[in-house]
């Protein structure tokens, strides 16, 4: 029961640190990559406690519910997801400790898929309240290209789910190992999960929702001040909880918290070299593009999984 | 006895409520409301009462029985609460209209008669009722005038084609077995050939399809439910089409049975399979065309098809996870349904008829409680945690996955994803966004229409909450099935064929909002501003024109609307046209000249006489 | 740049913070625009001192004038820093805002910015090369550190003297005033 209760406090926080760090950390590989020193990793905290003592304005209960219910919505999915660890069955390895993943058994993946709902369709809700048309295009964009990864991204869990048979991600995780990362037995759901990674995490060259030159920032074009903070922590802890699917799903979770987060880091890591070279795309070619390649390699992997069973 | 209690209640009341309106309109609405609601009473005391009981002991030969068990129990729960809120909401919608009266008593027929199917013990008293509901539904879809004709028009043609279907598929029977009475017929197609399960299957699945609007049957919907009065279209989505499903169960798990079932059909295309497709195919396309729409009824209605087929998808899978959630999704869907047809209702009675999603706006802060409600009403079409859509989602898609069909695991979670676009659609552009002048003093929703939605949003919330309410009684019907009993809690399911515990998601989700909210008051605040103080790059905001609602999925509309025209009614109206040119010529026989008559009688006696003496016919 | 100092930071968490988040609103407001660029891309990266542009004022809390206001654009300058949150500093570029400067004798430019927005700081120049940016920047941080940066709660004490001198630029505004109480019963009905 301690445990338990350790584990619902710990998940989250680490989620919080390893969000802003990885914020932080975005910045800064973009700007080493520009060749100019950039930010220090801790700036994201800076930003947030500025943000945090500045008065800004509000258009009513549901602006400021949006922002409430999708940081909330944020922090339970991390409950749900796996943060290193091995199950029992699994066997012992010398580093690795109990899993840590505190609602591992009230519903599975499918509970993970729709808890990942709840932060867009809160910001959806809360600027459709902002009353500013900026707001309902980026919004209207969100969704769109929430669409476009969707279809390729059910693909690819579709086909972990029927190769381990299994709705549970602990299972999933655990079963990876014993035997083999899902790279490798599932190498092409991989791939395709591996090219909308930046269309899920909202970076270029799909950061076309939050667009600032676009449309002021869509979603958060009214959004300032405390609502803003909490916003950039929810943005921070939804890369992480994206990124731990990720990891989860094909990289074998990780033996200890420690080799979990390193995957962690070693995953953004790839994704923000890409999103720094490139620049952004129109909603429609991203629709194009994902329905294209990715749904493409997803759906030869399910064929594959089907036929194979 | 109970059934026959209630169905004299429902049609004597209908009789009574337009008498009643002859004399006073308060009457008639007093008796109108007190006669829905002593319905839900009645059937609330049946619950977990079984039995049968023969009204007419002879009619041309045949017993008429009706009967009651838990299935029945379900269904007509669901239908009388949807009727009396829908006839509640009725007393504002429908005040000062000419056709109230017709209204009143005709919903309360059409209740009557949605009753007595699913009361009906035997074939032929199912097809009475089914019969008695077709028609009614159809004069009051017809109310409106206008264009509700040409719709009713449409509806009625397509309904009696499905029931003479079903008359086919009875005669079949009764031809074929010799009895009507259900548990009789049960244990007669036990031993029949599969040949002629496979045609009972058809008749009566062609009857059945039509009514709930399966792919490619449903293009009477769309019009129907938009063109019908709002309450009205509340009851045709929210519980007539369940009709439809409630004969699918009755025909496929009560009449033929789990053994014959799965066995029906040739190598992979069993009736299972095409209807499990014809259900995935439901989902996916309606729920994308329901993406385009910028009528709100039209919306909801193509989005009633598209969760239909949800229900479809889980009753045609046939395990015993997916059959509970497609029963438990048609409970959810009649609270969801008709709560959005309520609300939409609401907004366009108080607009003064506006339902253009392009011509609407920030209504949220005029008519807060019905935009509480239609969010969660929404929410719950989606299926987001703590609403009944839940629960029921989870089972279908768990069942899919785990008995390895992951297409249709896929086609029903790209139905999620439509589903997720249309309702933010509707919900935006109806009540986010900035407020158009005129809708300036829009008035907040009467007292009898807020009373059924929050009483909707109430249910759709309790049922999230606590799923194991209705996840009992839907269990018990499963077992009645034979299906495999499962280990239902309070919160969820415990048993080794899924593991879910609804009760962990919500106090998690209730713990974490609160410590959020407090982290947010730990920041400094701001005042409140109005619309017209929006970011506009520096300029003053025009008042009420500063609002994105006209192509809202633009670039997605532009990609997917060559694909999703509705190819099935371009077939129909086509066949309708060819049908019609070839009447036009036929209908040259009838010269109204009475010369020409006598002469086809006079040829026809002739080749008559010619062929008895030639060829000695008779 | 005492930003690793960390018993500054829990003596004060949000003056260190302000100083080191200056988000500035992408406006561009006159020539000056042309040494933005700059400033923040590669060669004098200002983000190393946690200085961003964002699109809309309702993120931001630097405000940078730069260049020569016209009358079209003190509308929107104005309309834009009352969108801004609290605590928001002002930072005027060239010598245009200071005095008119090579406008000084034009019909359409505004020779005295601060009577009708507050500035915190101006920076010389016509203009100020980025490493003026800089300094300038630096005397920011000493005036927040000193509480000297206080351009918004001037706005909000002297708002009726601000408000007339605006209204009588431009009549009607178009949008009601920020701050209703200040404004004395007799000028808000003229």
């Amino acid at each position: 029961m301690v445990s338990k209760i350790l584990q619902i406090v710990l998940s989250p926080a680490i989620a919080l640190v390893i969000g802003m760090l990885l914020l932080g950390l975005s910045r800064k590989v973009i700007a080493r990559i520009h060749r100019r020193y950039g930010p220090p990793i801790y700036q994201p905290v800076i930003d947030v406690v500025r943000m945090m003592s500045q008065a800004s304005i509000s258009h009513g209960a549901l602006f400021e519910l949006g922002v409430v219910l999708a940081l909330a919505g944020s922090i339970v999915t991390v409950l749900f997801i796996p943060l290193g660890g091995t199950s029992a069955a699994a066997g012992s390895h010398p580093l690795a400790h109990r899993l840590l993943c505190p609602l591992s058994s009230s519903g599975g993946l499918l509970v993970v898929i729709y808890l990942m709902l709840f932060g867009p369709v809160s910001i959806a809700l809360g600027a459709g309240a902002s009353e500013n048309p900026n707001a309902s295009i980026g919004v209207s964009r969100n969704m769109l290209l929430a669409l476009a990864y969707e279809v390729p991204f059910l693909l690819v869990i579709l086909a972990v789910m029927s190769h381990y048979g299994t709705v549970s991600l602990a299972d999933i995780v655990s079963r990876q190992q014993q035997s083999g990362w899902g790279v490798l037995t599932v190498p092409l759901s991989t791939v395709a999960a591996f090219l909308i990674l930046p269309a899920m995490l909202g970076i270029r060259p799909f950061d076309l929702a939050g667009a600032p030159q676009e449309i002021a920032s869509g979603p958060l074009a009214e959004y300032g001040g405390r609502y803003l903070a909490l916003l950039t922590i929810q943005n921070g802890i939804q890369l992480f909880v994206v990124i731990a699917l990720f990891v989860n799903l094909f990289l074998g979770g990780g033996v200890n918290v420690v080799t979990f987060l390193l995957k962690v880091f070693g995953v953004f890591l790839a994704a923000e070299l890409v999103s720094a070279v490139l620049p952004r795309v129109r909603i429609e070619n991203a629709l194009k593009f994902c329905w294209t390649w990715p749904t493409g390699l997803a759906l030869a992997q399910m064929i594959i999984t089907v036929v194979s069973k | 006895m109970l059934p026959t209690t209630i169905l004299i209640v429902a049609f004597a009341s209908a009789g009574l409520v337009y008498l009643a309106g002859k004399v006073h309109a308060r009457l008639r609405n007093a008796l109108a409301v007190l006669s829905s609601l002593v319905l839900v009473g009645l059937i609330g005391l049946g619950y977990g009462a079984w039995g049968e009981l023969v009204y007419v002991p002879d009619f041309l030969g045949l017993e008429l029985v009706l009967r009651l068990n838990l299935l029945a129990w379900f269904f007509a729960i669901t239908v009388a609460a949807v009727v009396s809120l829908s006839t509640i909401f009725s007393l504002s919608y429908m005040r000062r209209k000419e056709s109230a009266n017709f209204h009143y008593s005709a919903t309360l027929a059409v209740e009557g008669a949605m009753l007595g199917i699913v009361f009906a013990g035997d074939l032929l008293s199912f097809f009475i009722f089914w019969e008695i509901m077709s028609w009614s539904a159809y004069l009051l879809i017809s109310c409106n005038r206008g264009r509700a004709l040409e719709a009713g028009l449409k509806y009625i043609i397509m309904s009696l084609v499905g029931s003479c279907g079903m008359l086919i598929g009875l005669l079949a029977v009764y031809t074929g077995l010799g009895v009507l009475r259900i548990p009789l017929v049960a244990e007669g197609m036990q031993a029949a050939s599969p040949g002629f399960v496979l045609l009972v299957l058809l008749t009566f699945g062609l009857g059945f399809g039509i009514k709930s609007a399966m792919v490619p049957l449903h293009t009477w919907l769309p019009d129907a439910h938009s063109e019908a009065a709002s309450p009205f279209s509340a009851v045709l989505s929210g519980v007539l089409i369940k009709m439809g499903i409630y004969g699918f169960v009755l025909l496929m798990y009560v009449v033929v049975g789990l053994k014959l079932l799965f066995g029906v059909g040739a190598a992979w295309l069993t009736f299972r399979h095409v209807l499990c497709w014809l259900g995935a195919i439901t989902v996916v396309i309606p729920t994308f065309i329901a993406v385009l729409q910028t009528d709100a009824k039209r919306l909801l209605a193509w989005s009633s098809i598209g969760q239909i087929g949800y229900i479809i998808l889980g009753l045609s899978f046939g395990t015993s996870l997916a059959v509970a959630g497609a029963i438990f999704h048609a409970l959810n869907h009649a609270l969801c349904k008709s709560l959005l047809f309520l609300a939409v209702g609401a907004v366009e009675h108080n607009t003064g008829g506006v339902r253009d999603l392009n011509k609407l706006g920030g209504l949220a802060k005029r008519m807060p409680v019905t935009f509480a409600c239609a969010l969660l009403a929404g929410l719950g079409l989606i299926g987001i945690p703590l609403t009944s859509g839940f629960v029921p989602k989870w089972l279908i898609y768990r069942s899919l996955i785990e008995d390895g069909y992951p297409f249709l695991a896929l086609a029903s979670l790209i139905g999620t994803w439509g589903a997720i676009l249309y309702v933010y659609k509707l919900l935006h552009n109806i009540f986010l966004g900035q407020l158009p002048e005129k809708h300036r003093e829009v008035r907040r929703a009467p007292l009898s229409m807020r009373i059924p939605i929050l009483l909707l949003g109430l249910g759709i919330l309790v049922f999230g909450v606590v799923p194991g309410i209705p996840l009992r009684v839907v269990q018990a019907i499963g077992e009645t099935f034979g299906f495999a009993r499962l280990k239902v809690t309070l919160w969820g399911l415990a048993s080794e064929a899924g593991a879910l515990n609804v009760l962990n998601i919500c106090l998690a989700i209730v713990i974490a909002f609160v410590v959020v909210f407090l982290i947010m008051r730990l920041g400094a605040k701001g005042p409140q501003v109005s619309q017209e103080d929006s970011y506009a790059a520096g300029s003053a905001v025009p008042v009420g024109r500063y609002h994105y609602t006209v192509d809202f999925f633009g670039p997605l509309s532009r990609m997917i609307a060559p694909y999703l025209k509705d190819r099935v009614d371009e077939f129909y109206s086509w066949v309708g046209a060819r049908a019609r040119d070839v009447f036009s010529v036929t209908r040259r026989m009838y010269t109204g000249y009475a010369g020409t008559y006598v002469l086809y009688i006079i040829s026809f006696l002739a080749l008559l006489i010619f062929l008895q003496s030639v060829w000695k016919v008779w | 740049m005492d930003r690793s100092h960390l018993a500054k930071w829990l003596k004060s968490p949000a003056k260190m913070a302000n100083k080191y988040s200056l988000h500035a609103v992408y406006f561009c407001t006159g020539c000056g625009i042309i040494e933005i660029p700059p400033v923040i891309t590669a060669r004098w990266d200002a983000e190393r001192f946690g200085i961003k542009a964002v699109a809309t004022p309702r993120q931001g809390n630097l405000f940078m004038i730069t260049g020569y206001v016209s009358l079209k654009t003190l509308k929107a300058i104005i309309r834009t820093y009352e969108q801004m949150p609290d605590p928001k500093y002002t930072v005027a570029f060239g010598s245009c805002p200071i005095n008119g400067g090579m406008y000084w004798d034009s019909y359409n430019t505004i020779k005295h910015l601060d009577k009708y927005i507050p500035v915190d700081g101006w920076i010389a120049g016509c203009m100020p090369r980025p490493e003026a940016v800089f300094i300038g920047v630096t005397h920011l941080w000493t005036l927040i550190d000193k509480g000297k940066a206080d351009g918004y709660i001037r706005y909000q004490k002297k708002y009726a003297a601000y408000r007339r001198n605006q209204e009588m630029l431009f009549g009607d505004l178009g949008w009601p005033p920020l701050y209703p109480s200040d404004i004395p019963a007799e000028e808000a009905g003229a």
